[in-house]
């Protein structure tokens, strides 16, 4: 059993969001303002944050970094805007994943789970990497899909990597570009396309419906 | 014309003067001594009065010469050559000294004329960068009307605009004057017989600016042409004002127009936002609910329906206000298809084929509305199908094609402008359960991201949405 601390000016979704925790058999720990969240971070072991963006008290996207000074747990953003630059934002500055309300209890869950395993961080020994049925081995420069040895360029290699890393946690399209090609390609978003396309064609089954390599339109690429 | 007699007075005078003196002193000075004396009222005359007194001071200087000093006295008979040479010298000096000396005197008036005239450019200059622009500008315009007449600027299009002022001559030189870029009209070469000159606002080499009307001299006098040469540097200086004062305007309605936009916006989302959370609590209730209780399952989806309601609505408004900012992007189709399907609930008497290839080439797109656009499509053909759903892509040129089919009735001819009308449904459609305004949003949005859409009927029934999307400029390696 994991407590989750939820943020959330509505208590009616503090509710709902321990009603949604419960059945995974989390406990869910509440509050409604940045300044009760900062201080439960700082007191209670807590093992990820649920966070809507909109507080009273203080802009979300500032308690996001606030809070990840205090405690390095996997951050969820929860929003009822739709504006899609806000949740890049709030994924650069380093939240794990976003949820849009209304949210469905099932997603949370999913989202939550992914996030705690993603921040166990259990990696086999021998210097392996893997996420579902993606391994990869940095040292030797290696990767297979369910046992299929790929072949691949060093840039797909790279974009594949950081995406295993992450563990199903979502890259912004800014983040990829400035970790595989520098700084400098940060919004050439064509040069990701390419390498993904590619990535694609080696390791999904059928490419045209793609099942490891996610994207959220306008966001980034994860893996599933 | 007024003559000033003064210079020929003084000339007059300062022979006189050295005529007395000489004739006085003639014992002490000797004759050759007094006579380059009669050079100094002979220089002074030629440098204050030009060749005219110039001339007359050294006639005059030679009769006195002549008549008082020369032997016999008293008579203007010359008996020595050397002093018929004396007069001779005397009338050379007074000649090349005024011409030397009018030659300097006229171009120091060319000088402070140009100097003038400099200042004049400074001091129009330094009116126009005052601030705001429109009073800046009147202010030169006073400046310039003060010193020469009157002053037509145009305010809309390439002619002043009071017409009324203007002869069909003067029309016909202010037309050559913006067409062609030239000095027309009055003291000019073309139609100089026209009761105003006009002057370029903007050098010739551009072609979009109007002409200021200068009407001619009040006492009927000609302009000189570096008058006129003058003016149109002047007029240069106006048009630079008029396009300073044209800038200024459209960035005040540029930032009234993003202020209105950016309130709209925040409006939008903060009601999407209160929305939304209640929203967020009956859903999420209903969805704990229709675990146990199966029968929760339909207002879980009217729940749903009520989200989509309110995008479409939000849509709507983004695009009625004018607020719709596409961010475009270059984007692999396969990534909205699958995103957009992954997502959707597809109705259980029904199926979803989705025939889109892995190596289409990539389009430009923002990827939030296109994505919108797929989904009301898709949700649009889910309510008039019979069974099938398909969606299909496939290039056509410069654009690929992104076809969303349904097995439904298909749209009447008749019918397939309007329903991309806001709340239009086919005639005889007795399906009430859309907004009314997704078709609607999938013709503004793809619009705004310069996409056409359009329905046709197939030959094997149905309808078939077609949106042509763009290619993204070749993709680099």
């Amino acid at each position: 059993m994991s407590r989750i601390l939820c943020i959330d000016d509505e208590p009616a979704i503090l509710r709902l969001l321990a009603v949604v925790l419960e059945a995974d058999g989390h406990e869910a720990v509440t509050a409604t303002s940045a300044r009760e969240a900062l201080a439960i971070a700082a007191r209670d072991d807590i093992s990820a944050v649920l966070l809507d963006l909109g507080l009273p008290d203080r802009d979300g996207l500032e308690l996001i970094a606030a809070l990840r000074t205090v405690r390095a747990v996997p951050i969820l953003v929860i929003s009822a805007r739709s504006d899609v630059s806000e949740k890049v934002t709030a994924l650069d500055l380093g939240a794990s994943d976003y949820i849009t309300k209304p949210f469905d209890g099932e997603e949370v869950r999913a989202r939550l789970r992914a996030a705690l395993r993603q921040s166990a961080g259990s990696h086999p020994s021998g210097g392996q990497l893997h996420y579902g049925t993606v391994r990869m081995n940095p040292e030797r420069h290696e990767a297979d899909v369910a046992g299929r040895q790929l072949s691949l360029t060093p840039k797909e290699y790279a974009v594949l990597l950081a995406l295993v890393e992450a563990g199903g946690r979502i890259l912004t399209h800014t983040a990829l570009l400035e970790r595989v090609w520098g700084k400098a390609h940060r919004g050439d978003v064509e040069y990701l396309r390419v390498a993904i396309r590619a990535l694609r064609l080696k390791i999904e089954d059928d490419p045209a419906r793609p099942q490891i390599i996610r994207n959220e339109p306008g966001v980034g690429y994860r893996l599933s | 014309m007024k003559r000033n007699i003064a210079p020929w007075l003084e000339a007059f005078l300062a022979v006189a003067a050295i005529t007395w003196l000489t004739a006085t002193l003639l014992p002490i000075l000797g004759l050759a001594s007094s006579a380059l004396l009669f050079l100094l009222p002979v220089l002074m005359a030629a440098v204050r009065g030009g060749v005219g007194p110039g001339l007359f001071a050294a006639l005059a200087g030679a009769a006195g010469y002549n008549f008082f000093l020369l032997e016999p006295r008293y008579t203007f008979r010359v008996h020595e050559f050397d002093n018929l040479i004396s007069v001779v010298v005397l009338v050379a000096v007074a000649l090349v000294t005024s011409r030397l000396a009018s030659r300097l005197m006229q171009r120091e008036a060319e000088a402070q004329e140009r100097a003038r005239l400099s200042a004049e450019s400074a001091d129009v200059s330094n009116l126009l960068a005052g601030h705001p622009s429109q009073t800046a500008l009147a202010r030169a315009i006073d400046l310039i009307e003060s010193r020469y007449g009157r002053l037509l600027l145009p305010t809309n299009g390439a002619m002043p605009d009071d017409r009324a002022a203007f002869s069909s001559l003067d029309l016909a030189a202010a037309a050559w004057a913006a067409h062609n870029g030239d000095i027309t009209g009055h003291a000019s070469e073309v139609m100089p017989a026209a009761d105003w000159t006009f002057l370029p606002l903007a050098p010739k080499y551009r072609r979009d600016g109007g002409v200021a009307a200068l009407a001619r001299p009040m006492d009927g006098t000609t302009r000189s042409s570096g008058q006129i040469e003058h003016l149109r540097q002047l007029s240069l200086l106006l048009g630079q004002g008029l396009d300073r004062q044209e800038l200024e305007t459209e960035r005040r309605e540029r930032e009234l127009l993003e202020q209105r936009d950016h309130l709209r916006r925040t409006f939008l989302d903060s009601l999407a936002h209160d929305f939304r959370t209640p929203l967020t609590v009956i859903s999420g209730r209903l969805s704990e609910l229709a675990q146990q209780h199966p029968d929760a399952r339909d207002a879980l989806a009217a729940a749903q329906r009520l989200d989509r309601m309110m995008n479409d609505l939000i849509g709507a408004a983004r695009i009625e206000g004018g607020s719709l900012a596409p961010h475009l992007e270059s984007i692999d189709l396969i990534d909205v298809v699958s995103s957009t399907c992954d997502d959707l609930q597809i109705p259980a008497q029904n199926t979803l084929k989705r025939n889109v290839a892995a190596d289409l080439p990539f389009v430009i797109a923002d990827p939030i509305l296109l994505r919108h656009v797929l989904s009301n499509l898709i949700d649009n053909a889910f309510r008039h199908a019979e069974n099938t759903v398909t969606i299909s892509a496939h290039g056509a040129g410069e654009c690929v094609l992104l076809e969303v089919a349904d097995d439904g009735p298909g749209v009447p001819p008749s019918e397939q402008t309007r329903i991309f009308e806001r709340f239009a449904r086919a005639e005889g459609s007795d399906r009430t359960d859309g907004s009314g305004l997704g078709l609607a949003i999938v013709k503004g949005f793809a619009d705004a991201m310069a996409m056409s859409v359009t329905v046709e009927n197939m030959d094997e029934g149905g309808a078939r949405f077609v949106l042509a999307i763009p290619l993204a400029a070749k993709a680099v390696e």
